[in-house]
């Protein structure tokens, strides 16, 4: 009796965490739900490189990061699939048209020489763009960002790009020509230094750059995707013969962090992979949201009908499994949301489905208690060894059920992933509400409820009367 | 209580479910020999590009008339798209399937669709394109998992039970899933069913429930033949079975609710999904109680006098708990 009150209270505070949980974190919505594009890209290999090694693939990843950053979406995310594909969601995208051609080229790595007479224009516009930059941030962190208020800010910064663009000569050497590029620590000084090293034809050209620009308070022009993302100048000492030997580095105020992004950067552009969009999923907003209300409508109504039949069926038990139900659903989706499972419309079928599985071990209990107290025992001996006996055949089920969801969820992809997370939680929390919570509202109520126990006939209907107790 | 007297129906029961599985196994040959698959493989799989667009009825002047799917055939024609299936839903939602299209096609055909019925609305479009090897890919892994599981539970089953309860439980196990395979092969050779991913996790679920009857009977077989000892098998599992049939009946309902729910209320994506489960759960029931029952009392009659089945044995707790000895049932 303690035992049981126990186990009501921890159930309780379990209850009130979920709901405070479930109120705290929302569970994201996965693309089929709330709209949007869901990209899978191939790097594909070439004659040269057969493989693709994970820093290849890490070097694509970040190129595409760059581009879609371009694209001004809110919270995209993008992330390795397998050894050689990306995957890359982009919520809200409903035509994927833009996304799908800004992804899928290879990306474009140029040096170029700046135009004479342009120093004072293009200073001011460096600083206009690092202040737009960092207002898109700060957009993009907020919590509810306007997408509108991005894609203009996304657009003034398009602009700022193609002005500074114009302030360069067409492109002297290309990204083909930059053999590799990496990052060392300042010789002798504090600080970091990013290296670049040019094939041979690379490197005259890169000398001849150079030598026109040394000394000239001029910049040398790292654009990728058209995008400027390095402008350093050139000593004096240069003049004559230019940074001849295809080597050089570039010295600033960088930190390893930032000397390591740019170096990735350039290697990235110098990336000699093309790569494929192979998978296009994309779900319109309004689609999504039918889905999102076909599927409250139809977990409300299979949990209503489940509801009613264990009512009906099982009287006060099933109205006290009911119970335990509600609490099971309640605790689930508190799980989802801890666990940061992304609902997907499979997920949600996985969840529905999980309703039915947890509903059947209080039906192996109840119908087991039925048979005990028509063998005559007494109401609590029966709920007990009720919950014994049925034990063995609720892990066993349920074991194979998880067995399927572990493979499933192993070797699954996106989308089944999700049903098997969905469903193998939900078996989970079964197992601790059937075992806990049914077990101890029964137990109570026979126990504490008085009256109660003198009517075994709320339990299971037509007990011969003799058997009662 | 309900006498259904399964052992001395058995033949019955084995004919209808050799008939099923033998139905299930031609569907699956002629529907290997159209599609290359036992099922019908839908986009997932084999790759390929499937569009749906509608017509935005909230421009003016749009929608005065519902669109043919044999008005969409021309454009498709046009682009060198022969080979596509158009449905209309609601008059204005154009859905087609065609073979893996690049984006610039993809974008061309949409655009040719927009001059001919009217401004599209994106926020209802849908597109599915899968290129070929990721269909492979995709195809390999649900067929890796479906694998793994197989043993995976097979091996739990040979743990938990003695080897010749695991062993029809498996064949049980087959049994349903073949013939929701075979019952789908129909559907797609006669109403088109496509078998997206989706449907082999419907397989993969209904493996891992059907053993679920079956072990709750197994359960009572091996209690009722401790109590019952003397007893035939085939009385003990007769028993048994008329002992849980309340349960599996009940087990089954409460799940197919929400299922039947899902189909009726889900939308397209997970209609069919829901139908294999349902399928599959309704044969689950059956195969415990008709099949994995009588081909184990079969088994054992001709073979050896009752054994418990469990490979250890299972402590009751209830014993202690309650009287020590049982009333006699029946």
């Amino acid at each position: 009796m303690q035992k049981q009150r126990s186990i009501i209270a921890l159930i309780l505070v379990l209850v009130v965490l979920a709901v405070v949980v479930l109120f705290q974190i929302r569970i994201p919505l996965g693309l089929d739900l709330r709209g949007g594009t869901q990209l899978t890209i191939e790097v594909q290999p070439t004659e040269e490189v057969r493989n693709i090694t994970p820093e290849n693939l890490s070097d694509t990843k970040r190129v595409l990061m760059n581009r879609i950053d371009g694209l001004g979406v809110s919270e995209p995310t993008i992330q390795t699939a397998g050894t050689d594909k990306i995957l890359v969601q982009l919520p809200g995208v409903s035509d994927p048209q833009q996304a799908e051609r800004v992804l899928g080229g290879t990306a474009q790595l140029e040096f170029r020489q700046q135009k004479q007479g342009t120093e004072n224009e293009f200073r001011s516009r460096i600083e206009e763009r690092e202040l737009t930059r960092l207002a898109v941030e700060e957009l993009r962190q907020e919590e509810n960002s306007d997408p509108e208020a991005i894609a203009q800010l996304q657009a003034q910064l398009d602009r700022v790009n193609n002005a500074i663009g114009e302030f360069f000569a067409p492109p002297e050497i290309s990204g083909k020509n930059l053999t590799t590029a990496g990052f060392q620590p300042n010789q002798g000084g504090s600080g970091w230094a990013v290296t670049v090293a040019f094939d041979s034809e690379g490197g005259s050209q890169f000398a001849s750059l150079t030598k026109d620009l040394a000394g000239t308070g001029r910049s040398i022009g790292i654009f990728l995707d058209d995008v400027l993302i390095s402008y350093p100048i050139v000593n004096a000492e240069y003049a004559a013969t230019g940074i001849a030997g295809g080597r050089a580095t570039i010295s600033g105020n960088f930190t390893s962090e930032s000397a390591n992004d740019l170096a990735v950067q350039l290697r990235g552009g110098a990336l000699p992979f093309p790569v494929a969009v192979v998978e296009n999923r994309t779900v319109g907003a309004t689609l999504g949201r039918d889905s999102i209300n076909r599927s409250i409508i139809a977990g409300a109504s299979g949990l209503a009908l489940v509801f009613v039949f264990m009512g009906v069926y099982y009287r006060l038990p099933g109205l006290l499994a009911d119970m335990a139900l509600a609490i099971y659903t309640l605790l689930t989706l508190a799980a989802y949301a801890l666990i940061g499972v992304t609902l997907t419309l499979p997920g949600i079928a996985g969840f529905i489905l999980s309703i039915g599985m947890a509903v059947d071990a209080n039906v192996l209990i109840f119908e087991r208690t039925r048979e005990e107290l028509r063998s005559g025992k007494t109401l609590y001996r029966s709920v007990e060894s009720g919950f014994y006996r049925a034990f063995s055949s609720i892990l066993d089920s349920n074991v194979t059920t998880l067995i399927a969801c572990g493979a499933l969820f192993f070797l699954g992809s996106g989308l089944v992933k999700g049903f098997a997370l969905t469903l193998a939680i939900g078996v989970a929390v079964s197992m601790f509400t059937a075992l806990t919570c049914s077990r101890s509202l029964l137990l109570l109520t026979v126990l504490g409820v008085p009256g109660v126990r003198q009517k075994p006939e709320l339990f299971c209907p037509n007990i011969p009367q003799s058997v009662k107790s | 209580m309900i006498k259904l007297h399964v052992i001395q129906r058995r033949k019955t029961w084995w004919i209808v479910s050799a008939i099923a599985l033998i139905a299930s196994i031609i569907a699956m040959i002629v529907s290997f020999s159209q599609f290359g698959s036992p099922v019908r493989p839908g986009l997932d799989f084999v790759g390929g590009t499937r569009l749906q667009v509608s017509v935005d009825c909230s421009v003016s002047g749009q929608c005065e008339e519902p669109i043919n799917a044999g008005d969409v055939t021309p454009i498709l024609e046009a682009q060198g798209l022969e080979n596509s299936s158009v449905q209309i839903i609601d008059d204005y939602t154009i859905t087609i399937r065609t073979k893996e299209l690049r984006p610039n096609q993809r974008v061309e055909l949409q655009e040719a669709i927009a001059s001919e019925f009217g401004q599209i609305d994106t926020s209802t479009l849908q597109i599915d394109t899968v290129g070929p090897t990721v269909g492979q890919e995709l195809f390999v892994a649900g067929l890796l998992a479906l694998i793994v599981s197989f043993f995976g539970i097979v091996f739990y089953l040979s743990v938990r039970f003695k080897l010749d309860y695991a062993i029809f439980a498996i064949a049980a196990l087959f049994h349903d899933a073949l013939i929701t395979a075979g019952l789908f092969a129909i559907l797609g050779l006669t109403l088109g069913f496509e078998a997206d991913s989706l449907f082999l996790v419907a397989l993969l679920t209904i493996i891992g429930f059907s053993v679920n009857d079956t072990v709750v009977i197994y359960d009572r077989i091996r209690e009722t033949a401790s109590i019952e000892t003397g007893e035939s098998i085939n009385q003990v599992v007769n028993d048994a079975v008329d002992q849980t049939i309340g349960r599996s009946i009940n087990t089954s309902i409460t799940t197919l609710l929400p299922l039947v729910a899902i189909f009726l209320f889900g939308g397209d994506t997970l209609k069919y999904f829901a139908l294999a489960l349902i399928v599959g759960f309704i044969l689950g029931a059956y195969s415990s109680i008709f099949v994995a029952s009588t081909l184990l009392a079969w088994w054992r009659s001709r073979t050896e006098t009752l054994k418990p089945a469990m490979a250890t044995e299972a402590p009751s707790d209830a014993d202690n708990l309650a009287e020590s000895t049982y009333p006699d049932e029946g």
